[in-house]
């Protein structure tokens, strides 16, 4: 709304006002024609807006109205009643002045207040723009945020699968590693009893001058024997120590997992680390055919890729019912290397199909298994431009896993 | 609100006809302009179209002097009323100290009277009008007309409505004064809080009402 009263449609109006716009002197003219004698009119303030204010100040006056008040007079020297014909129709004429006056206050008026209510809806909207921008800016620093979270969360995702496979490898190791210590120790128990027998013998020969007795002595212990047994049990044992070290090595091989910079890894021999690794964990449920086609090399994290592969074994495992056999092929083709993992085991029902790869879904007793190896196995597989199916029957399962040897560039860096 | 002015010891009452398009508040203008004998009682200023249809508004100023020599003016405005003057209805609106809202009664016209009431109430909040506190009175208009809603009916609608409903046929006159009587009083008890008649101009609510419209002539 306008808060000039100037122009406010509904002021009262002055004659000055009234009389804007009209050519005073024509008008003058006119009503001197018509009067035949000198005229003026006056506003309420006594100020003379039209006419000669000295030739007529004597003569007779009629009051103009405004509204309902006078707002001036005109002065004439003429009969009264022809003072009030000029006046009545000097008062048509003003009022036709005052409707186009008011009529285009209003206009004015309105003009004003819907502009001004233009201006304040733009600057609303202005305003309202900016806190969007403001807004947009902001998610998209909260969407950083939650991604380097979700990141994160990710990452100990894998840690947890990494452990928890470690961990229930961990028995089986420990019995693999014990094994050969076990008959190691054994056997340096009775290397160290044979060394007493050759330290009595090497005790006679600085005193001994007759061959005979020291031939019976070797005889009385069974040096001949003892000899040829000391021979077997050393071999015996660097066989352990190599069995050992070829454990450790797998299981080096397998857990490089915080190794973040990719390699060229051989999957075939990934794939027999993973399977001596996990030998305690199959050997009395299943048995194991591999069938490696020849594969090149793969530039990969292949501490990742044989958790997938773990993963993937320990489920067709878990999934054998009372005659497992597994089967584990590789090819290449088109570029391509295939992973084929499939099992003669219960297979998955169609109930559980939809949830495989959601985290935290298992239908492995409670501590088996934490419902990660899939979805985590699957995000690594991805990463590495690749695909992971699975295919199942109540006859058993399929799981496919394919690797483009040169992957498309990704941002999925793990 | 109210315009006191000192220098002039005048004060100006603004009263509105407020209604949808075409339901006869120029016309309730014009019979009061011919009925009313206020004192001071000037002409009507009409701003139509070639279609009789209020392009501005209408204007008819009344006034009195109350004992104390206080000159009381009222200035009786119409709307247009046609949906897209709205910016003018505000215009004209603002200030207002009382309002008579004109409806048509004829039954096709439900919709527009609903919809222009709702306008006003709108506009009365732009304008900064206390709607609560308003000096109201609704009229219902071309009684004389066929098909309209019957009183019962107009009054079981606004029963629960606090505004005086009243009937008339302003083309015939009748009603019209009737409604204006009826805003006066409302008028006279919002505006004697701020300014006091009783008191600082020796004016009652019967002198108000009855020197706003002057001694009437023996009218049907």
């Amino acid at each position: 709304m306008s808060k000039e009263s100037d122009h406010d449609f509904e002021r009262d109006l002055s004659l000055n006002e009234l009389l804007h716009g009209i050519d005073k002197q024509r008008l003058e003219t006119a009503l001197h024609t018509l009067l035949n004698a000198p005229l003026a009119i006056f506003n309420q303030q006594g100020e003379c807006l039209l006419g000669a204010p000295e030739q007529a100040k004597d003569a007779i006056s009629q009051p103009l109205y405004g509204e309902l008040e006078p707002i001036g007079r005109l002065t004439a020297a003429i009969p009264q009643d022809r003072l009030k014909a000029a006046t009545a129709l000097i008062t048509l004429l003003l009022r036709a002045n005052a409707r186009y006056l008011m009529a285009s206050d209003l206009h004015l008026q309105t003009q004003q207040a819907d502009f001004e209510e233009l201006q304040r809806r733009h600057t609303a909207l202005e305003q309202s723009e900016q806190r969007y921008k403001a807004l947009a800016e902001n998610l998209e620093l909260r969407v950083q945020q939650q991604v380097k979270t979700i990141e994160s969360a990710q990452l100990k995702l894998y840690e947890t699968e990494k452990l928890a496979s470690v961990g229930r490898l961990a028995s089986g190791i420990a019995h693999e590693i014990n094994n050969p210590i076990g008959f190691i120790r054994s056997n340096l128990t009775t290397a160290c009893s044979y060394l007493d027998a050759l330290k009595k013998i090497g005790a006679m020969l600085p005193s001994c001058q007759d061959m005979s007795a020291l031939k019976s002595a070797w005889q009385q212990a069974d040096m001949d024997f003892i000899q040829q047994d000391m021979q077997d049990i050393l071999a015996e044992s660097i066989d352990g120590t190599e069995r050992i070290a070829a454990i450790v090595k797998d299981l080096k091989g397998f857990s490089r997992i915080d190794e973040t910079a990719r390699e060229e890894a051989d999957l075939n021999m990934l794939i027999r680390q993973v399977c001596h690794v996990a030998t305690a964990e199959w050997r009395d449920k299943a048995e194991l055919h591999l069938d490696l086609g020849v594969l090149p090399l793969l530039h990969c994290h292949p501490g990742e890729l044989g958790q997938v592969f773990l993963s993937v074994l320990m489920n067709a495992v878990d999934a054998t019912t009372v005659l497992g056999n597994i089967h584990l092929r590789t090819a290449f083709q088109d570029n391509q290397i295939t992973i084929e993992v499939r099992d003669n085991g219960r297979g998955i029902t169609e109930t559980d199909m939809p949830h495989i790869f959601d985290p935290f879904f298992t239908t492995k007793e409670v501590g088996k298994g934490m419902g990660l190896g899939l979805s985590v196995s699957r995000n690594i597989v991805q990463a590495h431009g690749g695909n992971l199916t699975i295919k199942s029957r109540p006859t058993g399962t399929r799981v496919t896993i394919s690797l483009p040897v040169k992957p498309p560039v990704t941002h999925v860096e793990i | 609100m109210a315009n006191f002015d000192e220098e002039n010891n005048r004060l100006t009452i603004k009263l509105v006809y407020y209604g949808p398009a075409q339901s006869g508040k120029t016309t309730n203008l014009m019979r009061l302009h011919d009925i009313l004998r206020t004192d001071l009682k000037g002409e009507m200023m009409l701003m139509e179209t070639a279609n009789d249809r209020t392009l501005f508004f209408d204007l008819l100023p009344l006034g009195f002097k109350a004992p104390s020599g206080l000159l009381i003016k009222f200035k009786l405005y119409t709307v247009p009323g046609q949906v897209i003057h709205d910016s003018t209805r505000k215009a004209v609106l603002s200030r207002a100290d009382g309002v008579v809202f004109v409806a048509d009664s004829q039954r096709t016209q439900s919709t527009n009277n609903g919809e222009a009431f709702s306008n006003l109430e709108d506009n009365a909040a732009r304008v900064g009008i206390d709607f609560d506190q308003l000096p109201l009175v609704v009229q219902f208009n071309k009684r004389d007309l066929p098909d309209i809603l019957s009183e019962a009916e107009v009054l079981q609608r606004w029963q629960s409505a606090p505004w005086p409903v009243l009937f008339s046929s302003a083309l015939a006159g009748g009603g019209v004064v009737e409604t204006f009587h009826a805003l006066l009083h409302q008028v006279y008890n919002h505006l004697d809080q701020e300014f006091d008649f009783q008191c600082l101009h020796h004016l009652s609510q019967a002198a108000f009402v009855d020197q706003a419209c002057g001694r009437i002539d023996n009218q049907a």
